[in-house]
């Protein structure tokens, strides 16, 4: 079989709180990061802060504008990081939200 | 649905000869009797979770999501775990959902160091799915990384649309049953694989592939409005315009060629411009 044993769902920050301790996938818009901690807008415009973010090693130096987040949810916005990857800067938002939203409701057979 | 297109049933518009077979014409389509044991030759977007609830028959190698038959499939995800060997490159692929292992078998060493993928980078794959040991896994003939990663959330949105149009071809209520059935999967499953006589796939290999359903249909349906009492007496017949707001479903341009078809085998003829059409049957 597939191992679907440690799923890691796509989320906004509306949904994180559905997740609290599981493992989730969220991109974030960069709003600020100071080396440790990241602070971004997640895909439904909420801010959410991202402890101890790593850059992985195939995305160089920075963040770009948009960074896919991968990690342990830790509170209601906030996460702390597993893996992180650079999305670029140009990544629909509103579309990846959308998604979020459908994945976790009618169609959550697919996904969870 | 559009059920008179069913491969090899009697057709109620056999179009003196002059139409292609409907056999013909359904055989790409996917629409006409599909048998369990016929080959889906499409592509199917799919998710690790969906893999792992497929069906699989005891008499035969398919795996069945949704009730479709499993070919190609197409995956993104993340790299973990990357091997190279001398035969081959593996690597779990992880696309949110879960994790499957994807190989690819060496076909040059050379072009195979430059093109392998690395460990957490996002890609793409198309391969075929298949079973060993009891683990299913995919063997890929194409692997290529995402640069867009807009084209994540196009795959996942393609996975749930895919899935709801074969639900639904299903006739809906076999979303509960299905994966009911699929918690143990293996013998249990066969209950579900659903035929569908009368479902139009667009993933299916698109011979006659309109929106709506295929050309046959069209002309058929077309040609009846023309061959309508009320058509038939009006003088200078029934605008395009007309005849496309009846055919709901079918494209401005489905109709328009369907017309073109229709007055190149003589039914109807273009009368005060070429916008209007009456039937050769006054």
């Amino acid at each position: 079989m597939a191992d679907t044993s440690n799923p890691r769902p796509m989320v906004n920050a509306g949904l994180l709180k559905k997740y609290l301790g599981r493992r989730v996938t969220t991109v974030m818009k960069v709003l600020r990061s100071d080396g440790v901690d990241l602070v971004g807008q997640a895909p439904d415009g909420t801010s959410v802060t991202v402890h101890k973010a790593p850059l992985n090693s195939s995305s160089g130096g920075a963040f770009s504008q948009f960074v896919e987040v991968v990690g342990i949810v830790e509170g209601e916005n906030s996460l702390r990081a597993e893996i992180c990857t650079n999305f670029g800067d140009s990544f629909d938002m509103a579309t990846y939200n959308q998604l979020c939203q459908l994945a976790n409701s009618d169609n959550k057979d697919c996904f969870i | 649905m559009y059920s008179g297109a069913g491969g090899g049933d009697g057709s109620m518009f056999a179009g003196g000869g002059f139409m292609p077979s409907q056999s013909q014409a359904n055989d790409f389509g996917g629409g006409g009797g599909r048998r369990s044991g016929s080959q889906n030759s499409g592509l199917l977007p799919l998710t690790a979770k969906m893999i792992s609830q497929a069906i699989q028959k005891p008499s035969d190698e398919n795996f069945y999501v949704d009730g479709v038959d499993v070919n190609n499939v197409t995956l993104v995800g993340m790299v973990h775990d990357k091997e190279e060997r001398a035969t081959d490159v593996s690597f779990q692929l992880d696309d949110t959902t879960g994790q499957i292992e994807v190989k690819r078998w060496s076909v040059l060493l050379t072009l195979l160091a430059h093109h392998s993928p690395w460990n957490f980078t996002y890609v793409r794959v198309h391969g075929h799915l298949r079973s060993f040991q009891g683990k299913r896994n995919i063997v890929a003939f194409s692997v290529r990384p995402i640069t867009d990663f807009n084209e994540l959330t196009f795959h996942f949105l393609e996975v749930i649309y895919v899935h709801l149009s074969n639900i639904r071809a299903q006739g809906g209520t076999a979303a509960a049953p299905t994966h009911a059935a699929t918690a143990g999967v293996g013998p249990h499953g066969i209950a579900t694989i659903a035929t569908n006589p009368s479902h139009y796939n667009q993933y299916l290999p698109p011979a006659s592939a309109m929106v709506g359903g295929n050309v046959d249909e069209c002309q058929k349906r077309v040609h009846m409005i023309f061959e309508e009492p009320e058509s038939l007496l009006i003088e200078q017949g029934l605008h395009i315009d007309q005849v496309a707001q009846r055919m709901v479903g079918y494209s401005r341009q489905q109709v328009k060629e369907a017309i073109e078809f229709l007055v190149n085998e003589g039914f109807v003829y273009s009368t005060i411009d070429d916008d209007h059409y009456k039937s050769t049957n006054a």
